[in-house]
C-alpha cells in the first residue's frame, strides 16, 4: 500500500506529452497488442482488471464495455467525460495536460473493443489548457496513423473529436453530457430502468460508451500488462490504483496516485501533512459526506469508505483544519449546488435554493433551532427525487455535516457567530 | 445568489423579427470554421455549442440577440432554441463585458485558502463590486464556481489561462501585465475554444477554402 504510480508512471518524464517521448516509454504498444486481440478478449482483460468507473460512481467499467451491442446496425460512439467539475478534483486536468496520449490510446482501444468509429472528448469550457494539450496530441496521433482511417494497417477506423462545454457542472452527469453534446441545454434524461442505458441508446439514440478520463487512461496499462496484473493491486473489490487530488490545508497539495486500500493518514503524509490541526476530510469531492478527524483511521477504497459513512467519489480529497467553520463551509457547498442545479426537477431546484436561504438566515444571526431539522427534512425531500445525482449530492454533505457537527450549528444559532472563532478568541485571550 | 439562477437573464430590449433575414456578421473564416465543425457530428444541431463560441468571438466577447439570430440561421433552427441553449451555460456572456474578465473561484477549497480575500482585494483595487465592469471598460470582476485547480488555490481564470496561488503581490503584477496589453481576454478565450475543436486537416481545409475565395474575389474585381 502507499504511493504506486501506474497512470502517473511517466508523469515526470520531460516532454512526455509529445508522441515521440511517449512512444519511447512504451506508448501505443497497448494499442498494437489490442489490435492483435479479438474485441471480446480486450473486454475480458478489462473485466479481469476489475477497474471501476473513476468519475465518482465506481461502476465496473467492463459491464459498460460488454453492454455495447456486438453488431453494427447503428453507429457506435465512445464518449470521454472530461467535464471535470466536482469541487476538489483536478486529476483529469493533469492527466490531459501531462499524459494526453495515454488517454487517446485508451480511447482508441475502447473504440476498437466496442465497434465505435467515432469518439468525442467532452472537455469543460474553462479547461483550455488541457484542451490545447489534447489538441496537439490528437493532431500528432493522426499524423502517426494512430487515428483516422485504417489504423496501423489493421482496417480499423477511429476518429476523435474534441467538444468543449461552456460552463455547467451538470454536464459532467452522463445523460446531461449527451444532451449538451447534441446541442441542447445540459439537462439530464430519464434513466434506466425507465429508459434504456446509454450503451443501448446514447448519443443520437445509438450505443455509446461513456467513461471518465481516469478510467480510459487505465486501459493502456491494463492491456499491456494484463487484467490480472491490474487486479493484483489494491483490494479484492477495489482493484488497482486511484489518483487523489489533495487540496486545502495540507503542506504539499497536488495529485497523488496511491494503491487502493491505502490508509487515509498515509495519503495525508504523502501530501506533506496537515497545516494546523486536522478537523475533517472530504475524501471524494464536494458531493460526498464529510469525514471527521476521529474517523480518519480508514483505508481508501470503495468499500472501506462506504463503511465509514462516506464515499470515494471522484477522489477530490479536501483537507480542513480547525480554523474552518463547518456552518459557513456548508453554506458554500449548498450555494454551489443551488447555482448548478439545472432546474429540471422541482425537489432539487427548489430545495437547494431553500437550503441556501436557511443558511443565510443562520449566518445573519437570525437562525432558529428548528432550522436544523428543517435542513434535514429538505435533504430527505431532495435525496432520490431527481433525475440525476445532483440532488442526492446536494443533500448528502449537508446531512452528514449536521450529523457530525450539530453542536456547531446549534452554537451559531444561539450566539449568532461561529464556535470556531469563539474558540480562537478564547485561546488568544 | 440563488434567486437569479433559473431565470433567463437575456435583456429584452429589442424584439427579433424572425421573418427578416438576419444581418450576418461572421467573417469568412468563421463561416469556414463552422462548416468544418459541423462535419464532426451527424446533426447540425450538435454544432450549437461551438457555433455559440464562434459567435461570442465574432461579436466581441458577448452574445447579443443578433448573434443568437445568426447562429439560428446558420444551424437552421429557431431563435428560441438558440437562446434556450445559450442562456443555460455560464460562459456565454449575455451582456457586454470588459476587455479583461477576472473570474475568481470561491468554491470549497478556494474559500478556505483565501478566495474571498482575493475577491475583496480585487474589488478594492479596481473600485468595483463583483459582477461589475470598471467605467473604462477594461476589467470585469466575477465570482465563479470550482475551476478545478484546487491544488493551486486560490485560483482565478483570466482568458485562456488559470493563475493560481494568488497573493496581493501576484495580483498587482498580473493587473499591471494586463494593462500593458490590448488583448481582449474574453475573445481570446472563445477563439482558443474554437481552435481546440479544429484538427490539423480542418485547419488546412479552412486555409485552402479562404485562399480559393480570395482568389475568386480578385478575379471578380479584376
Amino acid at each position: 500500500m502507499g504511493e504506486l504510480r501506474v497512470l502517473f508512471q511517466h508523469r515526470d518524464v520531460p516532454g512526455i506529452e509529445n508522441l515521440a517521448v511517449y512512444e519511447q516509454h512504451g506508448g501505443y504498444s497497448a494499442l498494437r497488442k489490442a489490435l492483435g486481440m479479438t474485441r471480446q478478449q480486450v473486454i475480458d482483460e478489462v473485466k479481469a482488471s476489475g477497474v471501476r468507473g473513476r468519475g465518482g460512481a465506481g461502476f465496473p467499467a467492463w459491464i459498460k464495455w460488454n453492454g455495447i451491442p456486438k453488431d453494427e446496425r447503428q453507429p457506435h460512439y465512445v464518449l470521454c467525460n472530461a467535464d471535470e467539475g466536482e469541487p476538489g478534483t483536478f486529476k483529469d486536468r493533469e492527466l490531459m495536460m501531462r499524459l494526453p496520449h495515454q488517454l487517446i490510446e485508451g480511447m482508441i482501444i475502447a473504440g476498437y473493443a466496442t465497434l465505435a468509429k467515432v469518439g468525442y472528448i467532452y472537455i469543460r469550457g474553462e479547461y483550455t489548457e488541457p484542451a490545447r494539450a489534447m489538441r496537439r496530441a490528437i493532431d500528432e496521433a493522426y499524423q502517426a496513423g494512430y487515428l483516422g482511417k485504417n489504423i496501423l494497417g489493421s482496417g480499423v477506423d477511429f476518429d476523435l473529436y474534441i467538444h468543449m462545454g461552456a460552463g455547467s457542472y451538470e454536464c459532467g452527469e452522463e445523460s446531461a453530457m449527451m444532451s449538451s453534446l447534441m446541442g441542447e441545454r445540459g439537462q439530464p434524461r430519464l434513466k434506466f430502468p425507465h429508459a434504456p442505458l446509454p450503451t443501448i441508446a446514447g448519443l443520437w439514440d445509438c450505443p455509446t460508451l461513456i467513461n471518465n478520463v481516469e478510467t480510459l487512461s487505465c486501459v493502456p496499462a491494463i492491456i499491456r500488462n494484463g487484467g490480472a496484473w491490474y487486479a493484483s493491486m489494491g483490494t479484492e473489490k477495489s482493484t488497482g490504483t486511484k489518483i487523489f487530488s489533495v487540496s486545502g490545508h495540507v503542506n504539499k497539495p497536488g495529485n497523488y496516485e496511491v494503491e487502493m486500500g491505502t490508509p487515509l493518514m498515509e495519503l495525508l503524509e504523502l501530501a506533506g501533512g496537515v497545516k494546523g490541526k486536522l478537523k475533517a476530510v472530504i475524501p471524494g469531492g464536494s458531493s460526498v459526506p464529510i469525514l471527521p478527524a476521529e474517523k480518519c483511521e480508514v483505508n481508501l477504497d470503495y468499500e472501506s469508505l462506504q463503511a465509514a459513512g462516506t464515499m470515494l467519489g471522484s477522489g477530490g480529497f479536501m483537507v480542513l483544519n480547525d480554523t474552518v467553520c463547518i456552518v459557513r463551509f456548508m453554506r458554500r457547498t449548498a450555494a454551489f449546488y443551488a447555482h448548478e442545479s439545472c432546474g429540471k426537477c422541482t425537489p432539487c431546484r427548489e430545495g437547494t435554493r431553500w437550503m441556501v436561504k436557511i443558511f443565510d438566515r443562520i449566518l445573519a444571526g437570525g437562525g432558529r433551532m428548528e432550522d436544523i431539522d428543517l435542513l434535514l427534512d429538505i435533504c430527505d425531500q431532495i435525496d432520490g427525487r431527481s433525475y440525476c445525482g445532483l440532488g442526492d449530492a446536494a443533500a448528502w454533505p449537508i446531512r452528514a455535516s449536521i450529523k457530525h457537527y450539530r453542536h456547531e450549528y446549534e452554537y451559531y444559532i444561539q450566539h449568532g457567530h461561529s464556535i470556531v472563532e469563539a474558540q480562537a478568541q478564547a485561546i488568544a485571550v | 445568489m440563488s434567486e437569479r439562477i433559473q431565470l433567463s437573464d437575456y435583456p429584452r430590449v429589442r424584439r427579433i423579427d424572425e421573418k427578416k433575414p438576419p444581418e450576418l456578421r461572421f467573417s469568412p473564416q468563421a463561416v469556414e470554421e463552422l462548416e468544418r465543425i459541423k462535419q464532426h457530428y451527424p446533426t447540425k444541431r450538435a454544432a450549437m455549442l461551438p457555433a455559440l463560441w464562434i459567435a461570442q468571438r465574432e461579436y466581441g466577447g458577448y452574445l447579443p440577440p443578433e448573434a443568437l439570430m445568426e447562429v439560428a440561421y446558420r444551424l437552421g433552427t429557431s431563435y428560441a432554441v438558440v437562446e434556450g441553449v445559450a442562456s443555460f451555460y455560464t460562459m456565454y456572456n449575455k451582456r457586454p463585458v470588459g476587455r479583461v474578465m477576472l473570474e475568481v473561484c470561491t468554491n470549497l477549497t478556494c474559500s478556505i485558502c483565501g478566495g474571498y480575500e482575493v475577491l475583496r482585494y480585487l474589488e478594492q483595487k479596481l473600485g468595483i463590486r463583483v459582477g461589475e465592469t470598471t467605467p473604462d471598460g477594461q476589467f470585469t470582476l466575477t465570482e465563479v464556481e470550482c475551476l478545478n485547480d484546487c491544488g493551486n488555490a486560490p485560483v482565478m481564470q483570466v482568458g485562456n489561462r488559470y493563475v493560481g496561488n494568488l497573493t496581493p503581490e501576484k495580483i498587482d503584477a498580473l493587473l499591471e501585465e494586463l494593462k500593458q496589453t490590448d488583448q481582449h481576454t474574453v475573445v481570446q478565450l472563445a477563439d482558443t475554444v474554437v481552435q481546440c475543436h479544429l484538427s490539423e486537416s480542418d485547419r488546412q481545409a479552412i486555409a485552402e477554402a479562404l485562399a480559393k475565395s480570395s482568389v475568386s474575389q480578385e478575379v471578380d474585381n479584376g
